[in-house]
Parts: C-alpha cells; sequence; structure tokens
C-alpha cells in the first residue's frame, strides 16, 4: 500500500513548485497558476488526511470542496482584476504594478 | 434674628450684586438707591447682631454657626460663621464706612459711565469682606480674601480706559498674589498638622504645642506674607499707592478703611498662634516699623493729595501691626477702627476736592480750598489732626496705647523708632492740609471753578468727621460700660487678659508733643503756600529728597527685579523651548523620523513579487524555527 | 503493487507537469502543463478512493478554470510585440532557492514526523452518499456560506470586467 507519507511529500513539492511559479514569473496570468498549483497541494493534503486517518468524517473532503469553490470564484475574480488591469495599463507584468509604491 | 443669623450681612449684599449687576442698568438712577438701601439694611442688621452678640453676656465668647460643607473620606470640612469681639468691630466698621461711602459716591459719580456696575461691585465688596471677618475656617477666610481682592482689582480698573489704571490694578492684584501664595502655603501648612481649618480649634492646637517650634514658624511666616501682602506692608506696599488710580470713594473704602486691613485682622484673630514661634512677634513690629518710618518719608516728598494718604495709610497700617507684635490685638483693632474712620473721612474730602476742581489732585495747583469749600475744609481739618494724633481725637488714644504697648514689649529702641515715625505723620499730614486748604490758590483758573460739594458728599463727611473725633473715647472703661461693652474696648477684645486701659501721662504727653512738633514743623515750613523753605531743603539734601520722591526706588527695584530676573528667566525658558523643546525635541523628532522613512522607503519596490518573496521566505525561516523548538 | 506504480507514475506525472507550468517558455504551454498537472490530482483523489473529488476536480479545474484562464490569456496578449522574452521575473533565481528550501523543508518535516499506524494502511473507501450527508447537514450553513461568495465573485468579476462607457 501507498502510506501517507507519500501523498504529504508530493504536497509540500507541488506547493513549493507552486510557490516557484507565483515568486518567479511575470505574468499575472502565470502567477495565478501558481497559485492554483499550491492550492491543488493543500487540498491534497486535506484530502490524504481524511482518507487514511480521519476516515467517515469527512472534514478534510468537505474542505476540499470548499477550496475548489473558493479557487473558482479568486479565479474568477482576478482575471476580472488582470483584464481590467491589462486594459488601463496595456500590461498584466506583475512587476510593473508599482503604482502603489512611495 | 439674633448672631447666630450674622451670615444675612453677607448674604444680603452679597445677592444684591447680582441684581445690580444684571438689571441694575435698567433701573431708575441704575440703581444706586438699591445699593445704599442694601448696605443700610446690612448696617441695621449690625446693630441687631450687636445687641444680640453683648446681651448673651456669656463672657462674650464667641457665638458660631456653622454647617457641614463636604466631607471627602474621613475629613469633614464645615462652614460657619464666628462672631466675636473682634468681628463685631469690623463689622461695625465696614458697615459704617460702607455705608457712607455709598452715599458719597452718588455725588463723586454722578454720570460716570458704568454707573450701575460701580454700585454692584460695592455690593459684592461689601459682601466680600464682611464673609471675611466672619469665617470660621481659613479655607472660607481664603476664599473670601481671594473675593475682596477681585472686587479691589475691578474698582481699581474701574476706569479701564486709562492705561495707568489697567497696569495699576494688575499691580494691585499680582502683588498681593505673590503674598496670597504664602496664605495659602500657610493655611495648607497648619491645616496638614491639625486636620482642621477651624480657627479656634487650629488656635487650641497650636497652643497645645501640637505644631513643632520650626514648623510653626514656617507656617505663621507663610500666613504672615499673606497679611502683609493685604495690608500693603514693605516689601509689598508697592501697590496701594496705585491703586489710587480708582474712584476715590474707592480708595476710601477698600484701601484705606476694609480691605487692606484684612491683614491686620487675619494677624488679630490668629496672634495666639503667632505668638508661639519665637522670633515671629519681633518680625511683625520691624516690618511694621519699617513700613511706617518709611511711608512717613516718602509721603513727605509726594505732591499728589491721593498718593500722600496712600502712603500714609500704609504707615498707619505699620502703626497697627507693631501694636500686633507687641501682642495687643485690641490696641490694634482700636487703631484699625479709629484709623478706618478719619482716613475714610480724608479720602472722601479729598474727593470732594477732586471732583469740585474737575479732576485735580496735584498739590501744586490748589492751595486755599478752605475758603471755597468750608464743609470740607473743616471736616479734613478735624481727619488730619485725628491722623496727626491731636488730643482728643480719635487717632491720638490708639497711637498713644500703640506707643505703650510697644515701650513695654520691646523697650528703648521700637519706643524711639516710633516716636520718629509719629513725628513724620504729623509733619506730612499739616503739609497735606496747609497746602491744600491754605495759602494762596496756586493756579487762579482752578481755584474759580471751585465750589462747595453737595449735601450728599459732605452729610458723609460729617458724619465720619463726628466719628473721627469720638470714635478714640471708647478706650475708656467709663465709655465702653455707657455704650453697652463690658468695660473698656481694650476689655472688649482681648485674648488671655483683658488689657485694663490706663492714662500714661509720660506718654500721653510725648504723644502730644510728636504731634505738636510734626505740626509746627510743617507749619514752619508751608505756612501760607511758601516752598522756599522746603526748597531750601530739599537743595541741602538732594540725596535724601530724590529717595524719598522716588519712594525709596522700590518700584525701580521690582521693575528691574521683572525686567533682568522674571524676563531673563523667561527669556532661557523661551530659548530652551525654541531650540531644545522645539527644534531638537519636536521638529527633531519629526526629521529623524521623515529620514529615516527617506532611507526605508527604498526597501519597499511596490512590486508584488518581492512581498511573495518576503512571505515565503518568513514562512521557511518560521517552519524550520517551528521544526528546531520543537526538536 | 499496482496501485503502487499507478501512484508513482501519476506522481511523477504531477510534479513534471507541475515544472512545466512554472517553466514553460509560452504561456500556453505553461496553461496546458496546469491543465495536466490538475488532472494528475484528479486521478490521486481516485487513489485515494474519493471519486467524488475527482469529478469535482475534473469538471471545474478541468473545465471552467482552464477555459477561464485560456480566456485571459487570449484577451490580455501583449500586443504586436508578440510574447515577452521571458516570462520570468528577475527573482526567478531567489524563487528557484526558495522553492527548493521550501519543499525540503516540507518534506523534510513529513519524513521527520512520525505517524499513526493508520498511515501505512492505505486509504480508506469514501462513500458517496456519505459526502453529500457532511457537505449538507455538518457544514450546511458553511455550504450556504460558500455558496454566497461564489455568487458575489461571479457578480464582481462581472462587474470588474466590464467595459464601462463612462469611464
Amino acid at each position: 500500500m501507498v502510506p501517507l507519507e507519500n501523498f504529504l511529500a508530493l504536497s509540500g513539492i507541488l506547493f513549493a513548485i507552486g510557490v516557484y511559479g507565483v515568486l518567479a514569473r511575470r505574468s499575472a496570468v502565470l502567477v495565478l497558476m501558481g497559485i492554483e498549483l499550491m492550492l491543488n497541494a493543500v487540498a491534497l493534503n486535506f484530502v490524504a488526511f481524511a482518507a487514511y486517518l480521519d476516515p467517515g468524517q469527512f472534514a478534510g473532503v468537505v474542505i476540499a470542496v470548499f477550496i475548489i469553490t473558493v479557487a473558482a470564484a479568486e479565479v474568477g475574480l482576478a482575471l476580472a482584476i488582470i483584464i481590467r488591469y491589462f486594459r488601463m495599463q496595456a500590461t498584466s507584468n506583475v512587476d510593473e504594478a508599482a503604482a502603489l509604491k512611495w | 434674628m439674633g448672631a447666630e443669623q450674622a451670615w444675612l450681612l453677607a448674604a444680603i449684599p452679597g445677592g444684591m450684586f447680582f441684581v445690580i449687576a444684571m438689571i441694575g442698568r435698567w433701573l431708575p438712577r441704575q440703581a444706586d438707591w438699591l445699593g445704599i438701601l442694601t448696605i443700610a439694611t446690612t448696617f441695621a442688621l449690625f446693630f441687631v447682631v450687636l445687641v444680640d452678640f453683648l446681651g448673651t453676656g456669656d463672657g462674650l465668647g464667641p457665638i458660631t454657626n456653622s454647617m457641614s460643607w463636604t466631607e471627602i473620606g474621613g475629613f469633614q470640612l464645615d462652614m460657619g460663621i464666628f462672631v466675636d469681639p473682634i468681628t463685631i468691630v469690623m463689622l461695625g466698621v465696614i458697615t459704617a464706612v460702607a455705608l457712607m461711602v455709598n452715599i458719597f459716591s452718588v455725588g463723586y459719580m454722578k454720570g460716570e459711565p458704568r454707573y450701575f456696575w460701580y454700585f454692584a461691585l460695592l455690593q459684592g465688596f461689601a459682601a466680600s469682606m464682611i464673609l471675611l471677618v466672619m469665617a470660621d475656617n481659613l479655607l472660607l477666610v481664603y476664599v473670601a480674601w481671594e473675593l475682596v481682592g477681585v472686587c479691589s482689582f475691578l474698582l481699581i480698573g474701574f476706569y479701564w480706559e486709562r492705561r495707568s489704571a489697567i497696569e495699576a490694578a494688575k499691580k494691585a492684584f499680582i502683588t498681593t498674589r505673590v503674598g496670597d501664595v504664602g496664605l495659602l502655603i500657610g493655611i495648607i501648612l497648619l491645616w496638614r498638622e491639625a486636620g482642621t481649618f477651624n480657627i479656634s480649634e487650629i488656635i487650641a492646637f497650636a497652643q497645645d504645642g501640637g505644631y513643632g517650634s520650626t514648623y510653626l514658624f514656617v507656617a505663621s511666616f507663610a500666613v504672615f506674607l499673606g497679611a502683609i501682602g493685604k495690608s500693603a506692608q514693605v516689601p509689598f506696599h508697592v501697590w496701594l499707592p496705585d491703586a489710587m488710580e480708582g474712584p476715590t470713594p474707592v480708595s476710601a473704602l477698600i484701601h484705606a478703611a476694609t480691605m487692606v486691613v484684612a491683614g491686620v485682622y487675619l494677624v488679630a484673630r490668629l496672634l495666639p498662634v503667632f505668638e508661639i514661634p519665637e522670633g515671629m512677634m519681633l518680625i511683625i513690629t520691624i516690618v511694621g516699623l519699617v513700613t511706617a518710618l518709611m511711608t512717613g518719608v516718602i509721603a513727605i516728598a509726594q505732591t499728589d493729595i491721593k498718593k500722600v494718604l496712600a502712603y500714609s495709610t500704609v504707615g498707619q497700617l505699620g502703626f497697627m501691626f507693631i501694636a500686633l507684635g507687641a501682642g495687643y490685638p485690641d490696641v490694634a483693632m482700636l487703631h484699625l477702627m479709629t484709623h478706618a474712620f478719619f482716613k475714610a473721612l480724608l479720602f472722601l474730602g479729598s474727593g470732594s476736592v477732586i471732583l469740585a476742581t474737575h479732576h485735580n489732585q496735584e498739590m501744586d495747583k490748589l492751595g486755599g480750598m478752605w475758603r471755597k469749600m468750608p464743609i470740607t475744609g473743616t471736616t479734613f481739618l478735624i481727619g488730619s489732626l485725628a491722623l496727626a494724633g491731636l488730643p482728643p481725637l480719635a487717632g491720638f488714644w490708639s497711637k498713644d496705647e500703640i506707643w505703650v504697648v510697644t515701650e513695654g514689649a520691646w523697650g528703648a529702641w521700637a519706643t524711639i523708632l516710633f516716636g520718629v515715625a509719629a513725628v513724620l505723620t504729623a509733619f506730612y499730614t499739616t503739609r497735606l492740609f496747609i497746602r491744600t486748604f491754605m495759602g494762596n490758590p496756586q493756579d487762579e483758573h482752578v481755584y474759580e471753578h471751585t465750589h462747595e460739594t453737595g449735601p450728599v458728599m459732605w452729610a458723609p463727611l460729617v458724619f465720619l468727621g463726628v466719628l473721627a473725633v469720638v470714635s478714640g473715647f471708647v478706650i475708656f472703661n467709663e465709655v465702653g460700660t455707657a455704650l453697652g461693652f463690658p468695660g473698656g474696648f481694650t476689655e472688649f477684645i482681648f485674648l488671655d487678659e483683658p488689657h485694663v486701659y490706663s492714662i500714661h501721662w509720660d506718654f500721653a504727653a510725648a504723644s502730644l508733643a510728636a504731634a505738636v512738633i510734626g505740626i509746627f514743623v510743617g507749619a514752619w515750613m508751608y505756612w501760607g503756600g511758601r516752598l522756599d523753605r522746603a526748597t531750601a531743603f530739599a537743595n541741602w539734601q538732594p540725596g535724601l529728597f530724590d529717595v524719598a520722591r522716588n519712594k525709596f526706588y522700590w518700584d525701580d527695584l521690582y521693575q528691574a527685579g521683572v525686567d533682568r530676573g522674571l524676563l531673563g528667566f523667561s527669556y532661557v525658558v523661551s530659548w530652551f523651548d525654541r531650540y531644545a523643546v522645539n527644534d531638537t525635541g519636536v521638529d527633531g523628532s519629526a526629521q529623524t523620523t521623515g529620514y529615516a522613512g527617506f532611507i526605508l522607503k527604498h526597501i519597499q519596490t511596490g512590486k508584488v513579487p518581492n512581498y511573495a518573496m518576503g512571505i515565503a521566505i518568513g514562512v521557511i525561516v518560521l517552519t524550520i524555527a517551528g521544526m528546531a523548538a520543537r526538536g | 503493487m499496482a496501485v503502487e506504480v499507478l501512484w508513482w507514475l501519476f506522481a511523477f506525472l504531477i510534479v513534471g507537469t507541475a515544472i512545466g507550468v512554472v517553466t514553460a517558455r509560452t504561456v500556453i504551454h505553461s496553461a496546458l502543463f496546469l491543465l495536466a498537472s490538475l488532472g494528475g490530482v484528479a486521478a490521486m483523489y481516485v487513489l485515494l478512493l474519493v471519486e467524488f473529488l475527482a469529478l469535482v476536480q475534473i469538471l471545474i479545474y478541468g473545465g471552467a478554470v482552464a477555459v477561464l484562464v485560456l480566456l485571459a490569456l487570449m484577451l490580455t496578449r501583449q500586443a504586436a510585440g508578440g510574447e515577452p522574452v521571458s516570462l520570468n521575473g528577475p527573482q526567478a533565481p531567489f524563487a528557484a532557492l526558495a522553492g527548493i528550501a521550501l519543499a525540503a523543508v516540507l518534506v523534510g518535516a513529513v519524513v521527520a514526523s512520525s505517524w499513526p499506524a493508520a498511515a501505512a494502511d492505505g486509504p480508506v473507501d469514501v462513500p458517496f452518499e456519505q459526502i453529500s450527508e457532511a457537505l449538507f447537514e455538518d457544514f450546511g450553513a458553511t455550504f450556504i456560506l460558500v455558496s454566497i461568495l461564489l455568487l458575489v465573485a461571479a457578480v464582481g468579476a462581472i462587474i470588474l470586467a466590464r467595459q464601462e462607457d463612462a469611464d
């Protein structure tokens, strides 16, 4: 059988890759993709815990459902913001969006 | 109504102050009649209190009536009245002089602006002063003390269109304020050990040895500072001559007869406390002597008749302090009473002259007024002779008695100095009268337009003139008994043992001699309006004359003190505030913050990835730290 | 054995495509890699015996989200200049370090921790009905809140992205 640690390690690695994507990418859409990876890693983590250590309670599964829902909402909003921003500034590069600086 | 309801004497004029101040403007004659009615009622009530007090017959112990004012923790503060012989004398003086001054003011203040406000303030002053002499505890005394001070301030500055009046009012208030701080400290010190503000209890506490010797000396000296501030003794005397900027009837009431004797009253009231610490009575005596001598010299060189009278008042208050310093409050109160009558008379007489000559109060432009103003001149002569101390006028008896007790208490040196002061008094009084009322007019224009003032003004003069003649006789046991007092005046007021009056023929002779010498020298020097002998004297001793004319340089000394000391200190404080507090402390911290912000803002890129990197690093570090902490 | 083989297969698929997402030279490639990676996570859900989640994952991510992302990519495409030379920002090397460090920390934490015996047994089967019971009964209120959130987000997204005439 596959032990729980495997899922947790996979989730950690996926999360780290997502973090790298968020930190390294310039395009806001690509940053958003990194965030999606991180969210998936977290959801996977929850589900793994629920399936192994918490049978019959489903809290982890339910939270994963909510994460997916919130992620969908977040993607919708974030993309709307990005499009709006692109319309105003003709760019979607996060490192060019520094208007709040002193 | 009995003496227990004596608080009405303060409450009635106090209430009328508000009535006249608020609606007096619209009443007929701007409510001057209301003021006279108020004071007349108070004067009548005084006799009710007097009769009731004399009728109690239980050894003339004080009558008290107090109520609980507030209670803080275990400390109860009572407020009440305290009627004893000293209070009775003060009440009589205050109400009698206040009534005369109110009547006189109707003539003197006729047509002045803020007429109703003037009468309102007179009522306010009367209420405060009556409260002051009836208060049974020091806190109430202090309240009333400041109330009379503020009334004095307002009345000195009554003609606030004049800059000199404003300056004089401020000077009076600030100078007395310096003493008042001492008074407050003294009251607090007395309370701290005794745990009560009640005067009788404090005296009893002090006599039981409740205070340490040095402690009591400091406390009583602080109270004494307040007393000499209010009573204008050296070195706080500078405000009283300037206070002559106020209307002349006010000078008569407040700055001659009543308020300035508050210090004398306070010391007399607390004299059992002052007697305990060693050296305190000597200080009181010396202050009184120095004041009497110095103001006697200064008064000689003044040409403003009100200023002469002001310095004379300061000197006479000095006499009262000498009597207190000798340990005889009865003698001080006697002189307080006689002085109140004849000095109020002199001030009102000078007011009559000033009004008749269209506000001329310089001796250099007066002279020969007696012919034009017979009533004023005659009453003024009576007042002058009483002040000079010529028997059988009132001033003779009280001054003579002060001299006797001074000799008894301090011996030869104080006796001789007192004699010198008495001669000086007679001399400048003679000079004042001769130069104002006798001789040839110095200014024909002023002289021609002078005429006797109306009855509303000379009637109070006559009344006070009679008192100035007869009020000294109460010192005799027979007179006192006949009037209903048990024994004479000196047996009426006493501390532990009555001081039985008897004529000392040697002192009576010396007193008469002092008065006669002063009068004779004054007459010789100024008779007929001549000034050549005085001028010759001034030229012979120019230094002495300058010192006297410049009032011993007290004002210059204080001005220099203010200029150099106070303003110098203010400059240092201002410099510290500007550079240390403002530029370094306030601006400096702002600049430091601003500069730090200027440096640190470069950390902020405004780019989201950089912030995200910060978060990531934070997460990593915290996770590692957490794991390390768990082992 | 077959489950373990499958697990490793999908694990490599997920990690590989995820790395593809964050390193691809073009945005479109990134999006396609993301789709593959999310599909791999769906397969993992199947291996965890939560088929319901796998379906949700494919429906929402594989369908809606991926389409949204692609749509956004087209809308925000740079003008005539085409793709920017580098999709990575200047701090990419540091980001790599941070990512590796984070992965090391997380994996290290998993390895270093001691797990209960059940952790080695394998996943327990989760029936559909019980999930729905948990979702609509135990977490009913939360579910409603999330629904409202989704609604607000949808409305907000519309308002934000709307072409405003009176701008």
